[in-house]
């Protein structure tokens, strides 16, 4: 009863009614059941509009609140969790989603996620249909759409253009090759990069090497001509070509001769001065013909200038050596006295590195020009390697002794950046010994090679392996493996 | 692998407010649409947006393409513009999202600068001031692009040397503009390996001068 009075009251006073003084009126009145049942009516009515207010606050809420989902990449499968909590939390009874079919996906609503592997790629827009809590089975829908992006297949987006046979300088797309050197023997591969395949332009990788049978000595060079540099492709094939062609016919015999003489003076009498001369000796005529390379690629750009001045237009290149930029690395070796004598050069960014007999301990036998951001490499194409005081030219030649090893490593960044990913792993024997266990078949595409093949097998599986996919890694790769 | 860092500065200044905002919100989003399509970079892109009018605000940190969700841009109905509160605020941001090359960790690929702008900088002296200091991180390329006639190309020419003038900042020309901007993102993937700056592609249309 004090209800409704209150009721009354409180309706009265609004439009500006004091019942205060008629107490007894007021008890009669809202005794009378017309009254009663009328209050009744109004709270019911009231507590509906409430109810409907809820409602669409509710709808307008979850339809405001913003649903970041990842994105996903096409042919990969895709996954993702909503919160457990989450429609319950937005006070949502009942959901559905619309448009997942068409992108490969469905909807799981035990473990509440969205899943499946994806079947197209663009900007997307996923429906939820649902309700609220209030509304009844009957009433209808509401839609909201969140944003889906699916990536494309990164692997689909290459194109492989072949490279342009009449263009001045062209070069073979890829190319290996596998002997007998000595008592070892060598495999080659050099691949074009994805990143040149899809622009159709040319490998700037090269290689070269040659077992001197008189002498009992190898050479085995590399080289990486800058991407920048449009004639780096002919660069990097003439430093390779140029320094065995000096070391072949400049280097008399005479030095090669004295230089094992003090080399086996040194290994059987541990004689410091005969390794200090054997040294000199080997770096010294390591050093002309790296000079003789350089001073070689300097001359081909002036006579290329000279025969076709118009493909000189790069504004920012200084000279006409620019246009042939290129690293380079060499490995020289012999096996004397049961050692393995190894004098190395380089400039660049290219790892040489070898891999002990019993497979247990792997070193780097050079160190490499690096700049703080990318590209911050050296060329041998650049007059500066040959009196920079802060590199000096001496620290990039060395003279290894070694005892018999099972694998001897050249390559370019296009496979380091891939497998060892940066310098300081070079420095770490289990990095060499992954990189073995890579080539050994322990990857992604289960391709193996086996060194106990036939030269054109293990050419072949080489070339096979160099194909591997790593993100962002899509420069010309060449690998050289002595074993 | 290493990361190629975009930049992009967007004045969000009153004068943007209405179709120019909206017209640079589709841009953007073409721009990312073509990017993602990009062999090279839809892998190695990393993409940041920093928008200033009266207030600097970094609406999208740096983030590679591959996840990037592109946020909308939204501005305010008048007000000034803080060019060089923007590129101060950039300065630092840079220095703490590029990674350097060491010998444990590999460096990102020099990032790249897009400042675009439909007037010119209300905070002049702190503008001047903020200038070397963005002249002082290496760069790949640094593109001032000026949209409409309010804009003042040579307060832009104090910053680089590349500046593009678009004529009007309508939903065309800045569709156009920002395809360019691919492109050019593009050039700097390709060049990649260098240590010289990024060559820019020629100007798409009429309507877009590179001064």
């Amino acid at each position: 009863m004090n209800r409704e009075k209150n009721y009354v009251t409180e309706l009265l006073s609004k439009q500006g009614i004091n019942v205060s003084k008629n107490e007894q009126l007021l008890d009669a009145f809202v005794s009378d059941d017309e009254i009663q049942d009328s209050i009744i009516s109004i709270k019911k009515l009231q507590k509906r509009i409430m109810e409907k207010w809820k409602i669409k606050t509710r709808v307008l809420d979850f339809k405001n609140t913003s649903i970041i989902i990842p994105n996903g990449t096409e042919g990969f499968d895709y996954n993702h969790n909503f919160d457990s909590q989450f429609f319950i939390e937005k006070e949502v009874i009942s959901y559905a989603f619309k448009g997942l079919e068409e992108l490969g996906l469905t909807f799981d609503p035990k473990a509440n996620s969205i899943s499946g592997k994806l079947i197209a790629n663009g900007s997307f827009k996923i429906q939820i249909l649902f309700k609220v809590e209030g509304e009844e089975d009957s009433s209808e829908l509401h839609e909201k759409s969140i944003n889906f992006v699916i990536n494309p297949d990164p692997k689909s987006l290459w194109k492989n253009i072949p490279s342009d046979k009449e263009a001045i300088y062209w070069k073979e797309d890829n190319r290996s090759s596998a002997m007998d050197i000595g008592d070892k023997k060598i495999v080659v591969s050099s691949k074009r990069g994805r990143s040149h395949q899809n622009v159709g332009s040319f490998r700037d990788d090269d290689f070269a090497y040659k077992h001197f049978e008189k002498t009992g000595w190898t050479v085995v060079t590399v080289a990486d001509g800058a991407g920048s540099a449009s004639l780096s492709r002919k660069g990097s094939e003439l430093a390779c070509q140029e320094l065995i062609n000096y070391l072949e016919e400049e280097v008399s015999d005479e030095t090669w001769n004295q230089f094992d003489i003090e080399i086996k003076k040194f290994i059987t009498s541990k004689d410091e001065q005969a390794l200090i001369n054997a040294k000199e000796l080997g770096i010294q005529s390591l050093y002309q013909s790296v000079l003789h390379s350089h001073k070689h690629i300097k001359k081909i750009a002036e006579d290329t200038y000279d025969q076709y001045p118009e493909i000189f237009t790069n504004p920012r290149a200084k000279n006409n050596f620019d246009y042939f930029h290129s690293t380079l690395i060499c490995a020289v070796f012999k096996k004397i006295e049961e050692k393995y004598v190894i004098i190395t050069f380089s400039v660049g960014d290219c790892p040489i590195g070898i891999v002990n007999k019993d497979k247990t301990k792997a070193k780097l036998l050079n160190w490499l020009d690096v700049g703080e951001f990318g590209g911050g490499t050296r060329f041998v194409t650049q007059a500066e390697i040959f009196h920079s005081k802060e590199r000096p030219p001496a620290t990039r030649f060395n003279l290894h002794i070694e005892e018999d090893f099972s694998y001897l490593f050249l390559m370019t960044d296009g496979i380091y950046d891939a497998k060892f990913e940066v310098e300081a792993n070079l420095e770490k024997t289990e990095k060499w010994l992954t990189f073995l266990n890579d080539l050994d078949g322990n990857n992604e595409d289960k391709i193996k090679v086996d060194f106990s093949e036939e030269h054109e097998v293990v050419e072949e599986q080489l070339n096979n392996w160099m194909d591997f996919w790593s993100k962002g890694n899509h420069d010309d790769r060449t690998l050289a493996i002595i074993y | 692998m290493r990361r190629l860092p975009v930049y992009f500065l967007l004045d969000t200044s009153g004068s943007m407010f209405g179709e120019p905002i909206q017209a640079l919100n589709n841009a953007l989003s073409g721009m990312i649409s073509t990017l993602r399509s990009d062999a090279q970079a839809s892998e190695t892109l990393w993409i940041s947006i920093i928008t200033f009018d009266r207030e600097v605000k970094e609406v999208m940190p740096l983030t590679d393409l591959q996840s990037l969700q592109l946020p909308e841009i939204t501005c305010p109905r008048s007000g000034p513009t803080f060019t060089g509160k923007a590129l101060e605020f950039l300065c630092e941001k840079v220095k703490n999202d590029i990674k350097k090359g060491t010998p444990d960790q590999k460096g990102d690929w020099k990032p790249l600068l897009f400042l675009f702008t439909d007037g010119k900088p209300s905070d002049l002296q702190l503008y001047k001031e903020v200038i070397p200091k963005v002249k002082a991180i290496n760069f790949g390329a640094v593109v001032g692009c000026a949209a409409g006639n309010l804009s003042d190309d040579e307060k832009l020419k104090e910053l680089t040397d590349t500046v593009v003038h678009l004529e009007t900042a309508d939903s065309n020309t800045l569709k156009q503009f920002f395809l360019w901007v691919s492109d050019t993102i593009e050039q700097g993937n390709k060049s990649m390996g260098t240590s010289s700056t990024v060559t820019l592609p020629p100007p798409p249309s009429e309507d877009i001068i590179v001064i």
